[in-house]
């Protein structure tokens, strides 16, 4: 357990050293935020100034080696565009897009996993087909898109929620199934396939000679059994749930951190994309990293340590 | 361990489906909370910061300004109630003398001298630093008196101040500049309240202003960035005004029956720039060519919804200066090809159109494909935002051959758009000529008005003349807002609450 922990944090700390370098040196290829910054009738000098006031004039080399520096004793600096401290920004916007995240996942486990199982155990019913169907359409389907669709439909024709914004359950309700459908498809395509690889077991056929009951056979060993990938995908959601909250977000004007970092990359907001990102590598890695975990909660042959098996 | 592993398995579906995080309702819609859709939120509501729309249109409510500007355009009183010129650099501006900022301390000459010492200071690197930086001195003559020096004659001053916001100078300077922004003191219409970051602004009636009051006891300003969901939420009700909605938008507005279409014509021109200092450009021929080329009344009617107004100089009907009646180049198709034919292999080279998604890529598109109609080989060249301004701020070999592009200096002034696009010491100017250099020179320090007005007539007529720059048209800025709202929006691009009402 403990090499396992150590090799771990080691790979992690590698993958935050790159993500880090890669979105400093990547958002400086794409632009000098000092133009947006100041008025179109700015002289030379005007600009200069803004540059030098944004440490921008120092050589990116030395600009790189502060950002490390900086971010290793925890400040992460201020928001170009907003002259407020990142912290204070991420801080402000997490709560929502944790509300969000959440949200999305009820909607995609609620419906994707009896969904995912519905199918596999009705495998050759001729409605099982007009479900997949739905299933690859929810995939499928543009976000931005469906996520208008919505909003004109529930919001502006019906009235039922509000069309976006925050501050109520009812607000979270069209942003959570935008986001959510996304992955609700993939969690019933996960679900199908691993409770067919179960079905195919030998331990099924025997429970079923010795009579067990289907209801019972399912509770008992099919989704136990069929949970690992289920737990395996869920980490690698959550990434992709912050991922899809960018254009979520920005539809619904929901304030979560995929919006700021819409708002921020365009504005070139360095420090507070910097953020951000940072934060992203962080979840990404501690999800993973969780997973791991779970598994061998679920499934006692996965050790940690790698010695079993 | 194993009841520990049993839990554990029980509990995985839970984890997995981490509880809902419940806040509380919001609360209802009333008549007397008026909310606005902004496109984002604002940058800082300290008002010599950063400079945007969304910024000003939130904070200019909270602050008082030296002078303004009434619905016709005219500049009034604000601050200031009368001024006087001392000399070619010298201003002497009276005071209002029953001001009183929002913790209740009276605005006096020290905050105007304070403020103007505020943002022209370099280290505090205001962005609307170079709107200011002619003032070389405030000082203050009294409690309500104040007088101001510039480097020069300076004509535009007093179109500049209608940008200065008063800050008071016992709060401002006692705090950083990022406290102030969290909590902002003024004596303007409306209080602020609270900055809920991301989510929206909220600001509150100030009972004892002294000028003409809000008709709303609360406004809210909420950041939709999404055109299509900004004007859902004004259809559904729970938004009662939203800035910038396109064309298409404003049809499907105003054929929906819910909410009416409020539009303006803006102090915003928008322009092609050719760079004549550039072969085959340097041929004016060859610029005349493409002002025969592009079909403007195409563009504003076809694209943009006939919102837009054409326009034959670099000026808009909002500016100082403009003149009615000027001409410019007609759209005339066969008369460009007939001198592209003239001019042979030259004007087939391959011609850089720089652009941003930022502008309109359907207006970029049209003026392409009228330039290759006329035998032109125009490739559309696109670059984020700030690569296409540094591409344009540098000097005439680096710079692009063709732009597109709209300008305003938010300050309805003529030196405030010709001087940068047309003299040639300037880094966005794509044209050099000695004659319109002095007289953009001389209009720029011409105090006698007009004088200065004839100047910049002559200046327009000379850029049709040698196709300097060919101006296209003055652009609209479309706001949608609740049927019940009355308000007139104005060229400047300003959301003054105070001058808003609302019948039910």
């Amino acid at each position: 357990m403990t090499s396992f922990l150590l090799r771990r944090l080691g790979q992690s700390l590698v993958a935050l050293f790159g993500v880090m370098t890669l979105v400093f040196f990547i958002q400086r290829l794409t632009g000098d935020p000092t133009y947006l910054l100041v008025p179109e009738t700015a002289t030379q000098e005007d600009i200069e100034a803004m540059r030098h006031a944004l440490g921008l004039d120092r050589p990116l080399f030395v600009q790189y080696v502060d950002f490390f520096r900086d971010t290793l004793s925890l400040d992460f600096g201020k928001s170009f565009i907003q002259n407020v401290p990142v912290t204070t920004i991420i801080a402000s916007r997490l709560p929502y897009t944790l509300e969000l995240a959440a949200g999305a996942l009820l909607v995609a486990v609620v419906i994707g996993v009896p969904l995912g199982l519905l199918l596999a155990l009705a495998q050759k019913k001729f409605w099982t087909n007009g479900l997949m169907g739905i299933v690859l359409a929810a995939q499928s389907m543009p976000t931005f898109w469906s996520g208008i669709l919505m909003i004109l439909l529930f919001g502006v024709s019906l009235g039922w929620l509000p069309p976006s914004g925050s501050g109520s359950f009812a607000h979270l309700i069209m942003p959570s199934i935008a986001l959510g459908l996304l992955s609700m498809a993939t969690y019933a395509r996960i679900m199908r396939s691993s409770v067919l690889d179960e079905l195919s077991k030998d331990y099924i056929r025997s429970a079923r000679a010795r009579g067990v009951k289907t209801r019972r056979l399912v509770i008992r060993h099919l989704l136990r059994n069929s949970a690992i990938p289920v737990i395996s995908i869920t980490a690698l959601e959550i990434s992709q749930l912050l991922a899809g909250a960018v254009i979520v977000e920005t539809v619904f004007a929901w304030p979560g951190l995929g919006l700021l970092t819409v708002q921020s990359v365009v504005s070139r907001d360095f420090v507070v994309v910097q953020g951000v990102v940072l934060l992203g590598a962080l979840v990404t890695i501690l999800m993973n990293f969780l997973a791991d975990i779970l598994y061998s909660f679920v499934d006692p042959r996965i050790r940690l340590d790698g010695t079993g098996g | 361990m194993n009841a520990f592993r049993k839990t554990a398995h029980r509990i995985a579906p839970l984890i997995l489906s981490v509880g809902l995080i419940f806040t509380a309702p919001a609360a209802g819609f009333a008549k007397d909370l008026l909310t606005v859709n902004l496109v984002n939120e604002p940058a800082t509501l300290d008002p010599h910061q950063q400079w945007n729309p969304d910024s000003y249109y939130v904070y200019r409510n909270i602050f008082d300004n030296m002078l303004t500007r009434d619905n016709a355009g005219e500049i009034v009183p604000q601050i200031a109630t009368g001024w006087s010129q001392d000399s070619d650099t010298e201003i002497t501006f009276d005071l209002r003398e029953d001001i009183v900022f929002h913790d209740g301390e009276k605005l006096t000459a020290e905050d105007v001298v304070y403020s103007i010492e505020r943002i022209t200071d370099p280290d505090f690197a205001s962005p609307q630093l170079g709107q200011f930086n002619k003032i070389i001195k405030a000082e203050a003559l009294g409690d309500f008196k104040v007088k101001l020096t510039t480097d020069g004659p300076y004509p535009a001053l007093l179109a500049q101040l209608i940008k200065l916001s008063i800050v008071p100078e016992h709060v401002a300077s006692s705090v950083t500049s990022e406290e102030f922004n969290a909590a902002p003191v003024g004596s303007g219409p409306y209080k602020f309240v609270k900055w809920d970051r991301g989510v929206e602004v909220t600001v509150e009636k100030n009972d004892g202003y002294w000028g003409d009051k809000g008709p709303f006891e609360t406004v809210s300003f909420k950041g939709v960035p999404d055109a299509s969901t900004r004007m859902a939420n004004l259809q559904a009700g729970t938004a009662d005004l939203v800035v910038t909605l396109n064309a298409d938008l404003a049809q499907q507005l105003e054929s929906s029956g819910r909410g009416v279409v409020k539009n303006v014509n803006t102090e915003r021109v928008a322009y092609f720039a050719m760079n004549s200092t550039k072969a085959p450009l340097d041929d004016m021929e060859l610029r005349k060519a493409i002002g025969y080329a592009i079909d403007r009344e195409g563009i504003v009617e076809g694209l943009l919804g006939g919102y837009p107004k054409v326009v034959d100089q670099m000026l808009s009907p909002a500016h100082f200066g403009w003149k009615d009646g000027m001409t410019g180049f007609t759209y005339d198709p066969e008369k460009a090809k007939e001198i592209i034919a003239g001019l042979g292999d030259d004007a087939k080279v391959e011609m850089a159109l720089a652009t941003s998604p930022v502008f309109d890529q359907r207006v970029v598109q049209a003026i392409q494909q009228m330039l290759t109609e006329v035998g032109l080989n125009a490739s559309i060249e696109i670059v984020d935002m700030a690569t296409w301004l540094k591409d344009q701020q540098t000097s005439n070999d680096q710079a692009p051959l063709l732009t597109f592009s709209r300008w305003s200096c938010a300050c309805q002034d003529p030196d405030g758009i010709m001087y940068p696009l047309l003299h040639s010491s300037s880094a966005w100017s794509r044209f050099s000529d000695p004659k319109i250099d002095a007289l953009l020179d001389a209009a720029r320090g011409e105090l006698d008005l007009e004088k200065r007005a004839a100047l910049y007539a002559e200046i327009n007529g000379l850029a049709v003349e040698k196709a300097a720059i060919l101006p296209l048209y003055q652009a609209a800025i479309i706001y949608g807002a609740s049927d019940k709202l009355e308000w007139q929006p104005t060229s400047n691009e300003s959301m003054f609450l105070n001058r808003m009402g609302w019948s039910e």
